[in-house]
């Protein structure tokens, strides 16, 4: 785990971001509405940014516009120090592509693939011969808690939380530095939301991998994050060390979202006798 | 058909199959017994595809085409549902007992302003005139929460958010003063602090009318200070029963203790517990057209014998009131 030197350049640094979207059209008036209002942050390497705030308040824009799945109004996204906003997709190097998993892996996947397919589809578009995209599932898949037998089975066919390790290897598979994760462990049994979350923890601790996770619950935020930004209604309202947010929570907002997950925790100590 | 049951609803033996066109049978609820007295509050834990929502959707006899109860009896206010024509279990749907569904998105129409969807529930069952049903509903939307009943009345489901939408379908489950509500993850698609709020919503229905319920989750911490008892569902089978603060205290069945230590674990908000792994168990559910030989959950279990590959346990009573079915406590 690095830590706070200040010496090392930081991996991932995000400045000025913006980004509105335009409601109405068509009959209504257009009114221009911000998601993202003045976005600072910096990932160091091998570091995870928890990113919590309530729905509505821009995350998943931020997530979109860091994965270059959408394209920011204004800022700049700098990983290595180098501005990539302008660089074409295509002249990005591995370092560089950012990949991201997303909350529903039951839609995020084609379900007339096999796993194999699911799992090799970004070194296709990379251009990667047969044997040597064969080589790099079947390692994927592995680090994944996939046995290799499965990647002729359909995708159809696995579990919730198995398509999830799946959309996982599919991400790690051109070997990224840097994973965004949005909502990914939400909507699964906190049993297997167990068993993704040390998959992440031991895939991180492997590969140096930098996350930016993005969450609405607090309590897995806190016990995966080193860092933590809180946002609202488009701006990162506070951000600092985890520890520093749990125990000196400066915004109204962070409190409340604080609050609750603690909430959860006393009822659920106070019937069991006792956290962990 | 009497039964000479004690309870409100009584499960006994039940076992549902699913026998798709492919042939594979599923066994998805298996030899079953489950209680609840009227007023109580029961809650079904387990991991997705345990067979919850199928129980749930046997007890309201709304299972597909394709499923077949097979055995057992479903005996509720003393009737066997398994023998009850369409028509009368119509009437007990709503009247008797009623759902409030996992995605409130999917069971709302999108076209009907939520004030006529309640008013569809009270036109099919009870003879009241227009005048006293918009009343009725103006009163239920107060009751789940709304300060402002009429503007809710008349807005679409998407002009809501999703804990309203929560809302409504509990105003629609309890327009009839039903006597017991199946709640099928009535809080998975909502975020922590509307989790707490729709629990309190559901803890004060029950104290305000007597209204039993049986909530079914995978999330334990969901059935800490409502649920009187719980009853830990694996593999079509209950494995574990009891007074839900003696199980959390208690667990016996290592399935039960681990789900309980993995809560534990997962709710914990400190600082000295950042990057440390969760607790966790191995491995998945099994397949229900195919369980392992044996006690389902032994592949997974951490204190597995000999006796638990080759046979299934049966139901053992170590502690009063605590049925568990796991050879650590007897043979």
């Amino acid at each position: 785990m690095s830590t706070q030197t200040g010496l090392a350049n930081p991996f991932l640094s995000v400045r000025g971001l913006e980004k509105h979207y335009v409601r109405g059209g068509l009959w209504g008036t257009r009114v221009p509405v911000a998601a993202l209002k003045n976005i600072d942050f910096e990932i160091r390497d091998g570091e995870t940014l928890g990113l919590v705030g309530e729905s509505g308040s821009g995350k998943s824009t931020l997530a979109r516009c860091v994965a270059r799945v959408e394209k920011p109004d204004s800022g700049e996204i700098l990983i290595d120090g180098k501005d990539i906003t302008a660089k074409p997709r295509t002249r990005l190097s591995s370092r560089e592509l950012v990949q991201m998993i997303f909350q529903d892996a039951v839609t995020s996947i084609n379900p007339h693939f096999t796993a194999a397919q699911v799992v090799e589809e970004p070194l296709l578009i990379q251009g990667e011969g047969p044997q040597s995209r064969r080589e790099k599932v079947r390692t994927a898949m592995n680090e994944t808690g996939l046995p290799a037998e499965w990647m002729a089975r359909s995708a159809m066919e696995f579990s919730g939380g198995q398509r999830q390790r799946l959309a996982i290897a599919r991400a790690l598979v051109i070997r990224p530095k840097l994973l965004v994760l949005d909502e990914a462990l939400t909507g699964l049994d906190l049993s297997t939301q167990a068993q993704i979350a040390n998959l992440l923890l031991d895939l991180q601790a492997a590969h140096a991998l930098t996350y930016l996770l993005i969450s609405h619950d607090v309590t897995l935020v806190v016990r995966m994050a080193d860092k933590i930004a809180v946002m609202a209604s488009g701006r990162i309202v506070e951000s600092g060390p985890t520890s520093k947010i749990l125990t000196a929570p400066q915004r109204e907002e962070t409190i409340r979202l604080l609050a609750s997950a603690r909430t959860a925790q006393e009822n659920f100590a106070a019937i069991t006798g006792g956290s962990e | 058909m009497q039964g000479t049951s004690e309870f409100l609803l009584e499960v006994r033996g039940l076992s549902v199959t699913y026998l798709p066109a492919d042939g594979i049978r599923i066994h998805a609820v298996d030899d079953l017994d489950f209680a609840c007295a009227a007023g109580e509050v029961v809650g079904i834990l387990g991991e997705s595809g345990c067979g919850k929502s199928t129980l749930a959707n046997a007890i309201l006899q709304l299972l597909p085409r394709h499923a077949l109860c097979g055995r057992g009896q479903i005996f509720f206010r003393g009737n066997d549902l398994l023998r009850v024509a369409e028509p009368e279990l119509r009437n007990i749907r709503g009247l008797g007992i009623s759902l409030v569904p996992q995605d409130p998105a999917l069971s709302l129409n999108p076209v009907i302003k939520v004030g006529l969807q309640i008013d569809e529930v009270l036109r099919a069952h009870l003879a009241l005139r227009s005048k006293e049903r918009q009343v009725r509903i103006r009163d239920l939307l107060c009751e789940v929460g709304f300060d402002q009943p009429n503007e809710i009345s008349s807005a679409y489901p998407h002009q809501l958010s999703g804990g309203q939408r929560q809302r409504i379908v509990i105003a629609q489950a309890i327009a009839c003063k039903p006597s017991l509500l199946i709640a099928d993850e009535p809080t998975s698609k909502l975020d922590a602090p509307l989790q707490t709020e729709i629990i309190a919503l559901l803890a004060r229905i029950r104290r305000d009318h007597g209204i039993a319920i049986v909530i079914i989750s995978h999330d334990p911490a969901l059935f800490a200070g409502f649920a009187d008892r719980m009853a830990v569902m694996y593999a079509g089978r209950i494995v574990e029963a009891g007074d839900t603060p003696r199980i959390f205290r208690q667990p016996l069945h290592p399935y039960t203790q681990a789900l309980v230590q993995i809560a534990k674990s997962t709710f914990n908000v400190s600082a000295s517990q950042s990057r440390r792994r969760f607790a966790a168990i191995g491995g998945e559910l099994p397949n229900p057209a195919a369980f392992p030989a044996g006690c389902r959950f032994h592949p997974r279990c951490p204190e597995r014998m000999e006796i638990c590959e080759q046979r299934d346990p049966q139901v053992f009573l170590p502690l009063p009131l605590q049925p568990v079915r796991c050879f650590k406590y007897g043979d």
